[in-house]
């Protein structure tokens, strides 16, 4: 393609990205002149460059755009939804131009004169609608445009990125914070990032995302070497290598985090199409919602950003479309007529945490249960005794949507199963929190990068593998005589811990490998303590080595349908070990899971008043209860 | 060699101006608006300044005023550029110190003749 052309079709995608969060942004804040004079200049500097490059139908929309625009900046039109809508109308128009204009590098025929003469006309009558309602027209338009705009936009993304790390954070603070701060605040924010744009945009460059990937490969490569090389040095006590070693190591170390940063992207870049998104589900469910957003500067690898967009999409929609109530119900029950929608995005230990809540009606239990009891998901015995956060992870599960009405938005019964295997995907968790009529938290746990991960190496059969650092709990060291011991209940094997039951999943019998004729049965064992979702098991291994960072490989195409695994990785000396899978090993283990075991393994129902001097009726309760469990895991299997 | 700074925040556009500017033999420095401009000018005045009305941050006027404020800079030639073509527009220009004003869009013809007409080329 031509170079003007591409550079002309990223630059105005970024503009109509920016225009999408910031005429959302006016409609809240119609008296801030800054955010209309940019919103302006956007909208002008795509028609002053279509000039350029001979676009006459691009540049007579956007030029109508700019008039009505023009209108409003002079003040003879107000910012009503009527007129925002009318311009978004405008804006996605232009997208699909541009989508066309990508497709074809170049324009084609096509009619936008009854667009351009509703713009017209509604800018000669200083903001009377145009004999159809536009707002209403809009709807259909907004929708399929959206979509596609939404889909081929991705597309210019994977061609290039802001690269350098400066650019990066611009980008974060010029589209993400919408609705954050207070207009006052926001007015010094735009200024404030004005500064800051001048002093970092001349020093950017903008560099293709496979020459990045290319040189993330190359640096694993190189770290793995680099710690070939270190071990081979550990082995030496006296040797000419070990400063130039050491230094190659540092370097190394240095270069690894520094083509990782050129990865970073702000998590606000996932965010850019909510606001849109919400003001059109308001729209249309005729709800008033407030979508806040907190941490969008928050960086993460583009991949695991890439990745996450989509469920984080649905999960706004989700709570926009079921949690948030109707205006008079809010108002009946005393809340704030405007429901609110809050991202919060933060570094957590090595991970990013991000919540999403609304003060929405919150899960609806007693829906949830009769559900899960329709749709066979749990038996009316099992249910009883599951806790309240128990049951509400039941949304996760494939088929329970509790809308009662299928909307157009959500509510069709797929969505958060979804949601949840996307998540698990990339090595991230998620869990919610919802009390009725107060409103429902998503907790998302994910990794920053994909690249490497810190993981704990452990030892089973004279074989080592690796465990994702994130699942894992604790360790811990059990013996006959210590506070810590291993049970039978029913031929099942569990763990006693601080007063909790906890299953154990023996690796070697999952992986069915057999043991080393010398390894004795000694009474001393590990048990690596791991969390799948809210489902908490040991997993009893020979040897715990400790964590490391390590770089992960896909799971070879042979060993794929093998759930256990999750990659495979080569350590310091050179050997290939395999990732495990907690996810794959809980599941293979009989999907201990849900929801018979986690009942008996639950704190609630174990905890609370359980201790080493109980007496034998409660012992005896409490192993009735998990012998119940048990048989019932074991009739389902 | 002569310099020509363009002030655009379209890169596009600055795509446009490097490519003839340097067909015509000028170095060409890129400055996104006018703050950006004034830093380069700041460290070293250009020849020549092809310069945009509407951007963020600082716009071309604002600009132009601070230039022929600084130190030899009522000496470099000023070419506006802009889509606005109504006289109130081009007075504004001229009177605020633009030696030149030209329309969007523009080609190496037209840059060629009002960059000669004010002794550049």
């Amino acid at each position: 393609m031509d170079d003007l052309l591409n550079e002309f079709l990223t630059e105005a995608t970024e503009n109509m990205d920016v225009l999408d969060v910031e005429l959302v942004k006016l409609e809240q804040n119609p008296d801030d002149l800054e955010l209309l004079g940019n919103i302006f200049r956007l909208v002008h500097t795509i028609k002053g460059t279509c000039g350029f490059l001979g676009l006459p139908r691009l540049e007579s929309v956007a030029h109508a755009g700019e008039n009505v625009l023009g209108k409003i900046r002079d003040g003879d039109i107000a910012v009503t939804p009527t007129a925002v809508s009318l311009v978004l109308q405008c804006l996605d128009q232009i997208k699909l131009l541009l989508v066309e204009l990508e497709e074809k590098e170049q324009e084609t025929e096509g009619e936008d004169a009854e667009l351009i003469a509703q713009l017209n006309a509604f800018a000669e009558s200083g903001g009377e609608p145009a004999d159809s309602s536009p707002s209403e027209a809009e709807d259909d338009v907004v929708a399929a445009a959206e979509m596609e705009a939404a889909s081929t936009e991705d597309d210019i993304d994977e061609n290039s990125v802001e690269a350098a790390v400066p650019t990066a954070t611009k980008a974060g603070e010029n589209k993400a914070p919408p609705a954050v701060a207070k207009k006052s605040e926001r007015k010094k924010a735009v200024s404030a990032d004005g500064a800051k744009d001048t002093s970092v945009a001349s020093q950017s460059i903008r560099v293709n995302v496979d020459l990045l990937e290319n040189l993330m490969t190359m640096i694993s490569e190189l770290v793995l070497t680099r710690n070939q090389l270190m071990q081979l040095l550990r082995n030496e006590t006296e040797s000419d290598f070990t400063t130039p070693l050491q230094r190659l190591s540092h370097v190394t170390t240095e270069l690894q985090e520094g083509v990782m940063k050129t990865r970073m992207q702000p998590i606000g870049n996932a965010w850019s199409k909510l606001p849109r998104i919400v003001r059109h589900l308001s729209l249309e469910l005729g709800k008033k919602i407030d979508l806040q957003v907190i941490g969008a500067e928050t960086e993460l690898d583009r991949q695991v950003l890439e990745l996450i967009k989509d469920p984080l999409t649905h999960m706004v929609r989700n709570s926009a479309d079921h949690g948030i109530e109707m205006p008079d119900e809010r108002h009946a029950s005393g809340k704030p007529v405007t429901g609110t929608i809050t991202l919060n995005a933060y570094h957590e230990g090595g991970h990013i945490i991000i919540d999403i809540s609304d003060d929405g009606k919150g899960l609806n239990t007693e829906k949830i249960k009769e559900k899960a009891l329709t749709n066979g998901l749990v038996s009316e015995t099992d249910l009883e005794k599951l806790t309240l956060q128990q049951i509400q992870q039941f949304v996760f599960n494939a088929g329970l949507s509790t809308a009662n009405a299928v909307t157009s938005v959500s509510g069709r019964g797929v969505g958060m199963d979804v949601v949840k295997t996307n998540i698990e995907k990339i090595g991230g968790t998620v869990e919610l929190k919802s009390v009725e009529g107060q409103g429902t938290t998503f907790n998302i746990k994910i990794p920053l990068t994909l690249a490497t991960v810190s993981a704990l190496l452990i030892e089973c059969a004279g074989e080592r593998f690796a465990i994702p650092q994130i699942s894992v709990v604790e360790l811990v060291l059990a013996s006959a005589n210590s506070e810590h011991k291993i049970e039978n209940i029913q031929g099942t094997p569990v763990l006693r811990l601080r007063n909790r039951l906890l299953p154990l999943v023996s690796l070697q019998n999952s992986l069915k490998i057999e043991s080393l004729a010398d390894e004795a049965h000694s009474d001393e064992m590990f048990i690596v303590v791991v969390q799948v979702g809210t489902y908490t098991f040991g997993i009893v291994v020979d040897r715990v080595f400790g964590t490391e960072k390590i770089v992960v490989k896909p799971v070879a195409p042979v060993l794929r349908q093998i759930p256990l695994f999750s990659g495979n990785t080569i350590l310091g000396d050179g050997s290939v070990i395999l990732i495990l899978d907690p996810n794959g090993i809980a599941a293979e283990s009989g999907d201990l899971s849900l929801p018979t075991v986690a009942a008996a393994d639950a704190g609630e129902s174990v905890e609370g008043g359980f201790d080493d001097y109980v007496s034998n009726s409660d012992r005896d309760s409490l192993i009735e209860i998990l012998e119940q469990s048990i048989t019932a895991a074991e009739n389902r299997l | 060699m002569k310099s020509c700074l363009v002030v655009d925040d379209s890169r596009v556009i600055r795509m446009v101006a490097r490519k003839i500017l340097e067909e015509l033999s000028f170095e060409v420095i890129e400055a996104e608006d006018g703050q950006v401009a004034i830093d380069v000018c700041k460290s070293k005045l250009p020849d020549s300044v092809l310069l945009d009305w509407n951007m963020p941050v600082m716009n071309g006027i604002e600009f132009l005023l601070a230039l022929r404020k600084m130190p030899g800079g009522t000496d470099v030639p000023v070419v506006f550029c802009t889509t606005e073509n109504d006289m109130d527009h081009i007075q504004k220009a001229i009177g605020s110190g633009a030696s030149e004003y030209i329309m969007k869009p523009f080609d190496s013809e037209i840059i060629q003749s009002k960059f000669s007409q004010v002794g550049l080329i």
